[in-house]
């Protein structure tokens, strides 16, 4: 599959987050929930980027036929999208702890 | 009680969510709206934040989907019109649209080109465009809306000018095609500053 980039934060906790069918205001919780509250996404940012996400095929919205509740869960496409990008951030971090070993924290 | 209050905000859809929401604060939710009205009616102070967001560039189908979608989060959604379009009848054209949005009909999404969402407080800032990526694109959308129009009305000044026109319809449409530009600059202000905090982070 072709190379991605880096995903942004907000991209990548969404993806997890549907591993498990959500809807629009779980997925909102989860990321808050996870983030200890440091990361609140505003209601439009997360249309957008559901919608972007489900363009790509990286998600799937279940539930058309109930059109009040939308939800949605990652596709297969996106589950190797999560593991190029678990990939990524462990090489990052691996770097970062090269550089910063026996600096004073 | 009920509260009847009379203000055109245009484009400025900033100071119009700072209205609203200064009112909310003084304890008057705001109910209805029409084209220069806010019908209020009160409520305790502080129990209501407002946003508002611009939707006038999406197709019937879009706003309608981004609508249920806000309504879903639990948020009241009102609609309100701006009032900057060519129209023909029941139909009108925007040329600033995306795609079908670019066509506006009644009903439908005609004089329903902004959003207010109400949320009732929870002590949290109330925001719908939060990513640096989102909040670019958004305001990317209203430099290009309001640009266009600025730059369609200048157009039509020059037009007018070269066919000898009556000089008040050259004046006239020159001030609405200025009146324009505001929040075209006001909008790629935004843009240049969030580009530039998203050199190095997102």
């Amino acid at each position: 599959m072709k190379d991605v980039g880096a995903l942004t934060e907000v991209s990548m906790l969404i993806l997890l987050s549907l591993y498990e069918p959500r809807h629009g205001y779980a997925v909102m919780q989860f990321i808050e929930e996870k983030t200890n509250g440091r990361l609140r996404l505003g209601a439009g940012s997360l249309y957008g980027a559901l919608n972007n996400l489900a363009d790509k095929g990286w998600i799937i919205s279940l539930s058309e036929a109930d059109r009040r509740r939308k939800e949605y869960i990652i596709s297969d496409s996106g589950k190797q999208v999560v593991l190029g990008e678990m990939v990524r951030l462990k090489e990052l971090s691996a770097i970062a702890e090269e550089m910063t070993k026996g600096a004073c924290l | 009680m009920k509260k009847i209050l009379f203000r055109y905000f245009y484009g400025f859809i900033e100071s119009q969510q700072r209205f609203i929401n200064r009112m909310a604060e003084q304890g008057w939710r705001l109910i209805r709206t029409g084209r220069f009205i806010y019908e209020f009616e009160s409520c305790p102070p502080g129990a209501y934040q407002y946003c508002i967001d611009f939707v006038g560039q999406k197709s019937y189908a879009a706003s309608n989907d981004y609508r249920n979608f806000l309504e879903e989060m639990g948020y009241r959604v009102m609609t309100k019109p701006i009032n900057t379009n060519v129209s023909l009848g029941k139909i009108r054209f925007r040329p600033w649209g995306s795609g079908w949005g670019k066509i506006s009909t009644t009903p439908g999404t005609f004089n329903k080109e902004l959003l207010i969402v109400e949320k009732e407080n929870d002590g949290q800032p109330f925001e719908l465009h939060t990513t640096s990526e989102d909040k670019i694109a958004y305001y990317r959308m209203l430099r290009r809306v309001w640009a266009t129009l600025s730059i369609a009305c200048a157009a039509f000044a020059v037009f007018f000018a070269v066919k000898n026109e009556a000089p008040w319809r050259i004046i006239a449409l020159g001030i609405i095609a200025l009146i324009h530009l505001f929040p075209a600059l006001q909008s790629h202000r935004t843009l240049m500053h969030l580009k530039w905090e998203g050199k190095v982070s997102e």
